[in-house]
């Protein structure tokens, strides 16, 4: 078991600059989800903690030690790819046994160790088949058990579950957080993908464009969005933004007034969830408008409404039956309501004066597992 | 969508086309084979026959004198040092071309291309040259040295395509199991890149094995000739002995046919690996 230590980390190559001054704490024991847009330098950042980039700038510690200069091998972690990696002409119990191989670990040890990564992966029966031979969930969990095989201090996993099909993306979702919280194993995750962010992760870590925008648990960051980029980005549907203007304790929009007395007289962005708002009859909403279009997602109904130029999603209860074309009401919730500043887009500290960016691993993995 | 019996009947000029090639390959062997077990008068009888009346084997007999011996000898000692040599140093310059990017590597990758816009015969004189100057004519040195001048560049781009289809993620997958990248290059890159080893391998052994101007022009003895040299001998001033020759052709042939034919899977796998993406 290790934390792990980024303290201003950059990389470029040329003039990109993939990974910008990044620096992040990792608890012992830690599940951190790495979470952003393609391109945001996420999987950039876990290949410079594997070894497999070097560092342009900055320092990366593993336990107590800077490991700029140690070979991947030497750093004690195991990493899972995105397309798997497995080792074609190898047989299931070769790929799984390779590290061991390579540490020299003897035969009949050996044997041992990878029959029994296998049963963690309920792999058993396919020992002696080759990668070819497997679905695409069976490849997912040999290379799981390839890391798990020599309890390595860290392990490092870069979209692990993106190659599988919805269904099976939920169920190797929850094997793999079962798995997590068993060996308790220090973790670091690359997903674009917000809801295995928001299942999996202790903390998460927002990237954009090479930044960190915002590192915490994942129901502080959803509830706490420090910009409008990582409001925009967690959840689905995503949070409406709604450029307004703020004046003399209230919040201006050509169509609608509310009152924020905290709020310095600016440009801003009202922020509000989907679920946080609600459709009303036509005269009783904060703001009037034509219905955009109304999906019913089962669980809900999802309906979009014109504001002037813009298009507010409200995520109503399943049996609010509103047609194209209807004009409803739509009321905010003053309560769920987010405000950024409108030029840097950033969180407007409100009532309790806070608007952290970072929040650290509230407790130690030892009090969690007794 | 095409009916079964359209298509069926679309495949037809394919088919005809399919056998008249292979005819055209296959004629010259058969005819190879037949003149060489005709007796010594009927070649040239006329009517020409396909196939000898009473077949015989009086012309291997002949054929296997023990200057024959010595060439094959020869011909075995040159093809396998220029293969041993040649591809693992393709094997290691391509994987250096297709993993570690600098620019002058692309400088020497069309270096090594240019290298083969010269024919052999304009390159002949400057080389004998230098195989003079460095006192190797007559010697095994002089054809094994050109010889790998000649193939390694072929080699070089033929491996670095197979080379460019191993995926760099396994080889990181390596490195994160713990392995060092030589250990790597031999538990996981060589055993993907095998069917482009395999076909490198036939394609320098065929060349070197069938090589005659540089194999006529350095070696003066009976004991330094190659095979392609020595068939030489059957033709001579007054005449050519059409049965000795088409015998030994037989037999020099031989090898490389039974050699295609064990790997021929992985010779084809690797010509079409290397030519379709995924």
């Amino acid at each position: 078991m290790a934390s792990v230590t980024l303290k201003s980390v950059s990389k470029r190559w040329g003039s990109v600059t993939a990974v910008d001054d990044v620096s992040l704490d990792i608890a012992d024991g830690e599940f951190m989800v790495l979470l952003g847009p393609s391109g945001c330098g996420k999987t950039t950042t876990m290949r410079m903690v594997a070894g497999l980039d070097d560092p342009s700038e900055g320092d990366i510690l593993i336990g107590d030690r800077v490991v700029n200069d140690l070979a991947p091998g030497d750093r004690d972690l195991a990493m899972v790819f995105q397309n798997y990696g497995l080792y074609p002409h190898m047989t299931v119990a070769e790929n799984i046994g390779y590290p061991l191989k390579v540490a020299r670990v003897g035969k009949a040890e050996r044997t041992e160790r990878v029959r029994a990564a296998a049963a963690r992966v309920e792999l058993e029966a396919y020992l002696e088949r080759k990668p070819q031979a497997l679905s695409g969930g069976q490849r997912q969990r040999v290379a799981l058990a390839r890391a798990i095989v020599r309890t390595p201090r860290l392990f490092l996993m870069d979209e692990p579950l993106s190659n599988l099909d919805a269904k099976l993306r939920v169920s190797m979702r929850a094997q793999l957080k079962h798995l997590q919280h068993e060996l308790a194993t220090t973790t670091i995750y690359v997903t674009h993908d917000q809801v295995e962010a928001m299942t999996l992760a202790d903390r998460v870590a927002v990237m954009s464009k090479g930044k960190l925008q915002q590192v915490g648990a994942p129901l502080d960051i959803y509830n706490r969005p420090a910009n409008v980029f990582v409001a925009g980005f967690l959840g689905n549907p995503s949070m409406n933004l709604i450029a307004a203007q703020a004046e003399g304790g209230r919040l201006i929009h050509a169509a609608f007034s509310l009152p924020a007395d905290t709020v310095r007289p600016g440009k801003v962005f009202v922020g509000q969830r989907p679920e946080d708002m609600k459709v009303t009859e036509p005269e009783k909403g904060d703001f009037r408008g034509e219905v955009f279009s109304a999906e019913l997602l089962g669980d809900a109904a999802l309906i979009t409404v014109r504001l002037n130029g813009d298009l507010v999603a409200v995520k109503a209860p399943k049996d609010v039956r509103a047609r194209m074309g209807d004009v409803v009401g739509v009321s905010f919730d003053p309560a769920m309501l987010h405000l950024f500043d409108g030029q840097s887009g950033e969180r407007l500290a409100d009532r309790n004066g806070e608007a952290g960016k970072v929040t650290p691993f509230p407790q130690a993995r030892g009090e969690r597992h007794p | 969508m095409a009916s079964r019996g359209k298509s069926l009947i679309g495949k037809v000029p394919l088919v005809i086309l399919q056998l008249a090639i292979a005819f055209l390959v296959l004629a010259p062997f058969f005819w190879m084979l037949s003149v060489s077990l005709k007796p010594a008068n009927e070649p040239f009888a006329i009517p020409a026959r396909l196939w000898p009346d009473n077949p015989t084997l009086e012309n291997y007999i002949l054929a296997f004198r023990p200057e024959f011996r010595r060439y094959f000898l020869n011909s075995i000692i040159v093809s396998g040092a220029t293969v041993l040599i040649t591809v693992p140093l393709a094997l290691l310059a391509a994987y250096s071309l297709t993993r570690y990017q600098f620019r002058i590597l692309s400088v020497f990758l069309a270096a090594v291309i240019l290298a083969q816009f010269f024919p052999a015969g304009a390159m002949i004189i400057p080389i004998y040259k230098m195989v003079k100057a460095a006192n190797l004519l007559d010697t095994y040195a002089s054809l094994i040295i050109a010889y790998i001048t000649v193939t390694l560049p072929v080699a070089i781009w033929m491996l670095r395509g197979f080379l460019t289809r191993v995926p760099k993620t396994l080889e990181e997958a390596a490195a994160i199991d713990g392995a060092r990248p030589l250990r790597a290059f031999f538990d996981i890159v060589i055993p993907l890149a095998r069917p482009g080893i395999v076909a490198t391998t036939v394609f320098v052994l065929i060349v070197t094995w069938q090589e005659f101007l540089f194999a006529l022009s350095f070696t003066s003895t009976k004991e330094m000739r190659t095979l392609p040299v020595g068939m030489n001998d059957y033709i001579g001033q007054y005449g050519i002995r059409y049965g000795e020759l088409m015998a030994s052709s037989v037999m020099v042939s031989l090898p490389v046919i039974v050699i295609f034919f064990f790997l021929q899977r992985q010779f084809v796998s690797g010509l079409t690996a290397g030519a379709v993406k995924g």
